[in-house]
């Protein structure tokens, strides 16, 4: 290690400026606008954003998928990227780039593909109705649910890659010293693997979940303007209303929920680690 | 990578030269629709006669006013066509200039009501549309405004959110036909809310609407019909409904961007539009019905179009002003009753 | 649990789903129909054909070529020494540095947009290009920090301080000894910068104006007007050469050697 501090001040500043400058401050002064009023600095803002019930509803409802996006992209990207590393190197590799794949396609191409699947018309309604499991087609556009897979399928590929990573870094020995020490796959789960790879779940974790709630596209097409989110409900109101103080509000609010899911996340990784 | 970094500025650097080249440019901001068509119709020719070059942004109507809005201190755009009621709305934020009549040669051939739409000689109208509903002629028959929430399209219709252009005047013709019209449009938009779950979708953007009539998700949704003609092109038979209320409608019109720096150029731009013989090749492509009347059409064209005095005036059409004043409160019933 | 069946099935539906929709794009653009769908009615090659026709592609193609590559490189320009300025040293606000880059990540990309149009463009009378220019390296920066930095963490520095002990400077000892062990990573986040910037579209949807554009919102305002498979053979196009490009820097570089 180096320890000229003049050195590595000069290397690191300026992508610190860079960012300063040109990205945080304007967020800032952004977000400052939440906050004042024409009398100066107050919360009236946001005591009036959230009296409206339907600003309520729109945050709930984001804070409930986002929340439902990741525990499922969890639960679905641990069992994948368990089985992706026990794969062969070459099996392995394949594997990765097929994970990889949907992150180059545009979201936009993406979240068109679901309307034409989900549709009355498509795949998942035809498979359902010669299954026999419904009669009718069932609705699935401009419902939650749709905004639900088409997230999950955004955000689950980076689930499942921050998990292999995880994984691979885990010690070789602790899953078979735990067989042999009798435990069932549940419990191997639970005291060696999450433990062992709360980082990846972590950082799996904050990106799923940040990424559903800043997602745009995705909840603007599958959704409409009956399933409205944080996000799309800004976008409404800056162009709509010319509203900045409520896209302020909600923007604040999208940061304290992000930082927030990141502590949580981190608190219940290392609270079983204690056990 | 110093050579990907040494390579990128100096695209970057003929990027940015190129484009402060040195001919005239006049930038407009349209709507987005049959932009192949103007064009051909009305870019290239106008390029070829003033020699000078267009930059065109597209988007609807409020979005546009929006960037209009945040580049107050720096115009950007020079003309723009808009709603009649944003047209209203751009003059009260101080973004466009008076339109000075006398440089345009074709304004008297201009129907009455196209001459100073929001009677502040701040536009100019450019183009007529009347608002019905398309619907599925084999799955149902729609004679009523009232029927968009009756038993035979539920689940299958789709509604305009109040948000867009088409919303408010969908709204009140669904007011006529409940018999309960009052500016404030409650009554219309309690119903639509008690009916909400029957209706797919409020949309923002009609051109979704022909894929969802595609994939049989809607049987039926009211539009403009600058829309109509992406309908037709599905294999679907599909009618534009007469309903006994009448039909609604808009005009759109043409704004002057305040501290333009191209504001001749601009006007020679509106005069070229306006002019019978570009309105003519609009309304034969059945891209834009005419403002101009002394513009003539066949009349199997005339079918498709909102064509002639007549017509022209049966249009119920919301003054702006009640649009505008009107605006904020709508949103919020209808964010009380519909939104969630 | 000893049977494959499990995993096995897991990879399979887990595949299906994520790679599923691209098929259904690749199969929606060879339709000879006007409109999305699947299956395609017929089979045509005249929507890939109308992708290169459309001029507004074109440009706003260039467009996002140009911010992607040189927003990517400006930002590891910025991030690699950044990264080994991280790593290195015992820096006193180390994990502000860190925080402060990777804050693009965490705030919504429409605020980004829109804070950067209300008090960077306006007030300063940006040209709109260079504002995305901007806005796009600070949109990558995080990536190429975190991924370079992971790489630099994984190389011990006994390697750099036995070169630079045995007479090289210490910027000969960086560009000969740090970069080549790094270039994995470095290549890494340029794959992610480039890709990040290219489908990005929350930033670009207020920044962009008249004649400039990024390929995504010219997609999205060009399915608002016309909803034919232009868009799915625009996107399938797209998609072939994300893969094309990570295929080559594969083959050349070696790279899944260091994954």
């Amino acid at each position: 290690m180096f320890h000229n501090r003049a050195e590595a001040l000069a290397l690191a500043l300026p992508a610190a400026v860079f960012a300063a400058v040109v990205f945080l401050a304007p967020v800032v002064i952004l977000l400052a606008e939440g906050f004042r009023n024409a009398d100066g600095w107050s919360v009236s803002a946001y005591s009036g954003f959230l009296s409206d019930p339907l600003n309520r509803t729109v945050f709930l409802r984001t804070l409930r998928l986002g929340a439902a996006v990741t525990v499922v992209a969890a639960v679905i990207g641990y069992a994948a990227a368990f089985a992706i590393v026990n794969l062969p190197p070459k099996g392995k590799g394949r594997m990765i780039g097929l994970v990889v794949l949907p992150l180059m396609i545009s979201p936009v191409a993406r979240t068109y593909a679901w309307i034409v699947i989900l549709g009355r018309t498509g795949i998942v309604n035809q498979a359902l109705t010669s299954v026999g499991l419904t009669d009718e087609p069932v609705r699935f556009l401009f419902t939650e649910t749709a905004v639900f897979v088409g997230l999950l399928q955004l955000f689950l590929p980076l689930m499942i890659l921050a998990l292999i990573s995880a994984l691979e870094n885990m010690p070789k020995d602790a899953i078979p010293a735990a067989r042999v020490l009798g435990a069932n796959w549940f419990q191997v789960f639970w005291k060696v693997i999450l433990p062992l790879t709360r980082e990846g779940l972590v950082i799996g974790g904050t990106l799923v979940f940040t990424g559903s709630l800043t997602a745009y596209i995705t909840p603007a097409i599958l959704g409409g303007s009956k399933v409205l989110m944080l996000e799309t409900l800004l976008y409404q109101r800056v162009t709509v209303a010319n509203d900045f103080v409520s896209a302020s509000v909600i923007a604040f609010i999208l940061i304290v929920m992000s930082f927030a899911a990141n502590l949580l996340l981190k608190r219940l990784a290392t609270a079983r680690s204690k056990r | 990578m110093k050579k990907i970094l040494i390579a990128s500025t100096a695209l970057l650097l003929i990027g940015a030269h190129g484009a402060s080249a040195q001919e005239k440019t006049l930038t407009i901001s349209v709507y987005g629709f049959a932009q192949d068509a103007f064009k051909e119709l009305v870019y290239d020719p106008f390029e070829a006669k003033c020699g000078c070059k267009l930059v065109v942004e597209t988007g609807n109507s409020v979005e546009r006013l929006a960037k209009m809005e945040a580049n107050k201190a720096n115009p950007v755009v020079d003309m723009a066509v808009v709603s009649m009621a944003d047209a209203l709305s751009a003059t009260r934020a101080g973004l466009i200039d008076k339109i000075d009549t006398s440089k345009l040669s074709n304004f008297d051939k201009l129907y009455d009501i196209a001459k100073d739409p929001n009677g502040d000689g701040m536009s100019i109208g450019y183009t007529f549309y009347a608002t019905s509903i398309v619907y599925r002629s084999d799955k149902v028959e729609v004679t009523s405004w009232a029927d968009l929430l009756g038993d035979k399209l539920a689940g299958h219709v789709a509604l305009p959110n109040v948000t867009t252009n088409q919303g408010p005047p969908t709204l009140y013709m669904i007011g006529e036909a409940l018999g309960q019209n009052t500016p404030d449009l409650k009554a219309a938009i309690a119903a639509v809310g008690e009916k909400k779950d029957d209706i797919v979708t409020f949309y923002v953007k009609s051109s979704q609407l022909v894929q969802l009539m595609q994939q049989e998700e809607i049987w039926a949704a009211p539009i403009g019909r600058f829309s109509w003609e992406g309908f037709t092109k599905m294999d679907l038979p599909i009618k534009w409904a007469t309903p006994k209320e009448g039909q609604t409608g808009g005009m759109n019109v043409m704004v002057l961007a305040k501290g333009s720096k191209n504001q001749d150029l601009a006007l020679q731009f509106m005069d070229f539009w306006l002019s019978t013989e570009i309105q003519t090749a609009l309304a034969e492509k059945l891209v834009d019905s005419p403002a101009n009347k002394e513009v003539k059409v066949s009349p199997e064209i005339a079918e498709n179009l909102t064509y002639g005095e007549e017509t022209v005036k049966n249009l119920k059409l919301i003054p702006s002003a009640v649009a505008l004043d009107n605006r904020e409160a709508w949103l919020s019933e209808w964010n009380a009753k519909v939104g969630q | 649990m000893n049977s494959r069946l499990f995993p096995v099935t897991v990879l399979v539906l887990v595949t299906a789903f994520l790679i599923g929709p691209f098929f259904i794009i690749v199969a929606a653009s060879l339709s000879e129909g006007e409109t999305l769908a699947f299956p395609p009615q017929g089979l045509s090659l005249k929507w890939v054909a109308k992708v290169f026709e459309v001029e507004s592609f074109r440009e706003s193609f260039a467009m996002s070529m140009l911010l992607a590559i040189g927003g990517t490189a400006a930002a590891l320009a910025l991030g690699i020494p950044a990264s080994y300025a991280l790593s290195r040293y015992r820096l006193p606000f180390g994990e502000t540095v860190r925080t402060v880059v990777s804050l693009p990540i965490i705030v919504p990309g429409i605020i980004v947009g829109l804070a950067l149009l209300r008090y960077l463009v306006v007030p300063f009378g940006f040209n709109i290009t260079l504002a995305l220019f901007l806005a796009h390296t600070a949109l990558v920066l995080p990536y190429a920090v975190r991924v370079v930095s992971a790489s630099l963490n994984n190389l011990r520095s006994d390697i750099e301080e036995a070169a630079v002990l045995l007479g090289s400077s210490r910027a000969g000892a960086f560009f000969r000894v740090v970069m080549p062990n790094i270039r994995s990573g470095i290549l890494a986040a340029f794959i992610l910068g480039f890709v990040t910037s290219f489908n990005q579209v929350p930033v670009s949807l207020f920044l962009s104006g008249p004649g400039v554009r990024t390929l995504p919102i010219d997609m999205l305002s060009y399915m608002e007007v016309t909803y034919d498979p232009s868009v799915a053979a625009l996107s399938a196009l797209l998609a072939f050469m994300s893969i094309g490009i990570v295929f080559l820097a594969e083959r050349f570089l070696g790279f899944s050697r260091y994954v």
